[in-house]
């Protein structure tokens, strides 16, 4: 399928292999309150941030054989770790997208204290600090004096 | 355009370029700055959208050769051990920059008389001292007024918040003994001169989409144009022209639409930075100056310093919400800074702590480094490391070295055809002691703080940001290339205030003291008026 294409560029079975895909790079956490990474939108993160990857992740997908969905997840773990030491490059650059699309997800940032959205302009609070901290900074004032040339 | 002829060229509208028009102007002198870059506009910094850590590898990527946009010129970096990074546009790099504020030290102007190295500079920080503060507050400074290594200075603004980085660092200090203080920053900690205070974003170095962050395009820049200096961008000079009397008489270079220009002036000022400024010098020969402008000391593109820079990294039990910013700024101590000779070097380093990354950053590092796996155990590693870190950088004094310069390279051009700058740069044993010894002392600091884990490297390559020393100030014009005031020894009306000019690097980051110096050799110039080129 040419990544041209605007809707959903994934048809089966490959969708079903991205999901596997992404449901083993990053799974929910056993809580629940991390989503796995296959639920949260990544292919409109495509489409909308990362159109020029496109092309390079269907390679990466074609070189799983079509029953990768069906395996087992430690299977599955296995053949990532493979794939991640045969083509560093390419495995970085994949859990680059993944990571990027994941740590914009709200739930996520919620869970782990980020902002939602973008950081401008509701910014963060930031403690002021306990500047009597100093106090013996300034009890050995004349220890520290600069070098009078 | 060739008939007309302005009083005042500055080339460059960044940190010293800024201040420098601004100084001027109230001269009423017809005041023209070409900057080969554009405005920014705060509204595109990534921090206005949800994957600012991504964006920040885009068109606001601090090394231009990453960045490549159309008013950055290509850097050959092959033969350096440290990697250029800048940015190109109003307000120069200090667009990207940290805003951390340090001035030098009185002792860093005087290293020869104290250490026997290098040289002294022909002025000293008192020289400067009114210059810093003028800097301080056209800027927006915040700091704390009495730390003991400086002499007396009173920031127009209280401290940045340090944070929970900066309580646990100071811990860590304290346990030891060792001198620390929140850090002098160009970033507003309250409302200042008509702009709203830093809300702690965090990422600074990809450009402050709330204008907290004192970049000198909503600085300077602002005042300067209603002043009446006239600024026009995406103007890249590719030379400056002299006249048969070996004066300055004007530039060359290429307008927005790629035309060729030429304009005249009669007083030229370089403030192009130090890879900027010796690039073009060595690109204007002419009969007068076969081996470039203003380069008959040999001494042009010369003695550039960086300053080695390491990296200290502390893993702690509890949360230090360091993804909050602002990343450059939260305390620094100046226990090591002077000369000791028993440690087996001269002169001495910053430890600048800077707080920890976003969740993207943090995760990918955690990949390459093998401490945050992807898989079943990502969301646990993740946890643990996501806002427990922070950091120390060690910068060191750089001492000048002839064998480390700015030079065009044969090949390379940009995209207006003018040569590109070469950087040959290694080293000094010195050098890499300080920052082995620093690296050290910045590992004692962690676990003094409670670090579980402590990793430490450095120094490393991509951290070119402070480039010094390449159009050196000196009483002798066989050993430097301008004056005590920023003019060029051969020619006459030709000044350079921009980085370049420093005798040696300091110890500590050094946008603040080129500032100083380019409002002093502006003050220079307006009290020379009338007998300027003597
Ligand atoms: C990522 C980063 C972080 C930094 N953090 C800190 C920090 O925390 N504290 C600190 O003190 N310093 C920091 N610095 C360094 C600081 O920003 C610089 O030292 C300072 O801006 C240098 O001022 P300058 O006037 O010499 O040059 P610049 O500010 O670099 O300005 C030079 C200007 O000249 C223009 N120019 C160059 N050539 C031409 C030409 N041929 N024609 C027309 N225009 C031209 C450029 O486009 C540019 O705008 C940092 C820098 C970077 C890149």
């Amino acid at each position: 399928m040419s990544s041209e294409t605007s809707g959903p560029f994934l048809a089966e079975p490959m969708k079903r292999l991205l999901t596997a895909l992404l449901d083993t790079l990053i799974p929910a956490s056993p809580d629940g309150k991390m989503p796995s990474a296959a639920e949260v939108g990544f292919e409109a993160y495509l489409h909308t941030q990362a159109h020029e990857y496109i092309s390079a992740l269907e390679d990466v997908l074609q070189s799983f054989d079509s029953n990768f969905s069906d395996l087992p997840p430690n299977r599955r773990h296995e053949l990532l770790e493979h794939f991640s030491k045969d083509r560093p490059a390419e495995f970085s650059s994949l859990l680059a997208r993944v990571y990027d699309c994941y740590y914009q997800d709200n739930r996520v940032r919620g869970e782990i204290g980020v902002v939602q959205g973008a950081p401008f302009p509701q910014g963060n609070d930031v403690a002021q600090g306990d500047l009597s901290l100093l106090d013996p900074v300034m009890e050995n004032r004349d220890r520290y004096r600069y070098r009078s040339p | 355009m060739s008939d007309d002829v302005v009083d005042v060229l500055i080339i460059g509208a960044g940190a010293s370029g800024a201040a420098v028009a601004w100084s001027l102007a109230e001269t009423r002198m017809r005041v023209v700055c070409l900057e080969q870059g554009d405005w920014t506009r705060p509204s595109d910094y990534p921090t206005n959208a949800a994957n600012w850590e991504s964006q920040a590898h885009g068109p606001y990527h601090i090394d231009p050769n990453v960045r490549g946009l159309e008013a950055d010129y290509p850097i050959n970096n092959d033969d350096s051990e440290v990697i250029v990074v800048n940015f190109n546009g109003v307000g120069g790099s200090t667009i990207l920059y940290g805003a951390h504020f340090p001035r030098l030290h009185p002792s860093d102007f005087k290293v020869k008389s104290l250490d026997g190295v290098a040289d002294d500079w022909p002025i000293d920080y008192d020289t400067l001292e009114p210059f810093f503060e003028q800097n301080d507050q056209i800027m927006g400074v915040s700091g704390l007024a009495g730390d003991p290594m400086y002499p007396p200075k009173d920031p127009p603004l209280p401290p940045i918040a340090m944070g929970l980085v900066g309580e646990t660092a100071a811990r860590g200090f304290n346990a030891l003994g060792w001198h620390w203080w929140p850090s002098d920053s160009a970033i507003i900690s309250q409302p200042y001169d008509g702009r709203d205070r830093c809300v702690f974003l965090g990422p600074c170095l990809s450009g402050c989409a709330q204008g907290g962050k004192s970049s000198t395009d909503i600085t300077y820049w602002p005042k300067a144009i209603r002043r009446g200096v006239e600024l026009r961008t995406r103007c890249r000079v590719r030379e400056v022209t002299v006249n048969d009397q070996g004066f300055a008489d004007g530039v060359v270079y290429y307008d927005e639409n790629g035309d060729e220009c030429l304009q005249r002036a009669e007083i030229v000022i370089m403030a192009c930075n130090g890879v900027g400024t010796p690039r073009i010098l060595l690109n204007s020969k002419s009969n007068s100056f076969p081996d470039g402008l203003a380069n008959r000391s040999g001494l042009v593109g010369k003695n550039l310093m960086f300053h080695g820079f390491g990296y200290v990294q502390g893993l702690f039990e509890e949360r230090l919400d360091g993804h909050k910013g602002p990343q450059a700024c939260s305390i620094l101590s100046k226990q090591f800074y002077e000369t000791d000779p028993s440690r087996g070097f001269v002169r001495g380093y910053n430890m600048q702590i800077s707080r920890g990354s976003g969740p993207l950053n943090t995760a990918m590092a955690g990949y390459m480094d093998g401490s945050i796996p992807w898989g079943p155990e990502h969301h646990d590693a993740f946890r643990k490391r996501f806002d427990h870190t922070f950091a120390i950088g060690i910068v060191g004094e750089d001492l000048p070295e002839e064998h480390n310069t700015v030079t065009l390279d044969p090949k390379l051009v940009d995209s207006s055809g003018i040569p590109a700058p070469k950087i040959t740069y290694t080293y000094s044993e010195n050098s890499r002691k300080l920052i082995d010894h620093g690296l050290a002392r910045g590992e004692e600091v962690m676990r003094a703080a409670g670090a579980k884990e402590v990793m430490s490297a450095g120094p490393l390559r991509p951290t070119g940001w402070h480039l010094l020393g390449t159009a050196r100030m000196g009483d002798a014009p066989e050993k430097s290339v301008v004056n005590r005031w920023g003019r060029s020894h051969d020619v006459k009306n030709l000044f350079i205030v921009d980085g370049s000019i420093f005798v040696t690097s300091g110890g500590v980051n050094p946008a603040s003291t080129i500032q100083a110096c380019a409002l002093y050799i502006a003050d220079s110039i307006k009290k020379n008026l009338t007998n300027l080129f003597d």
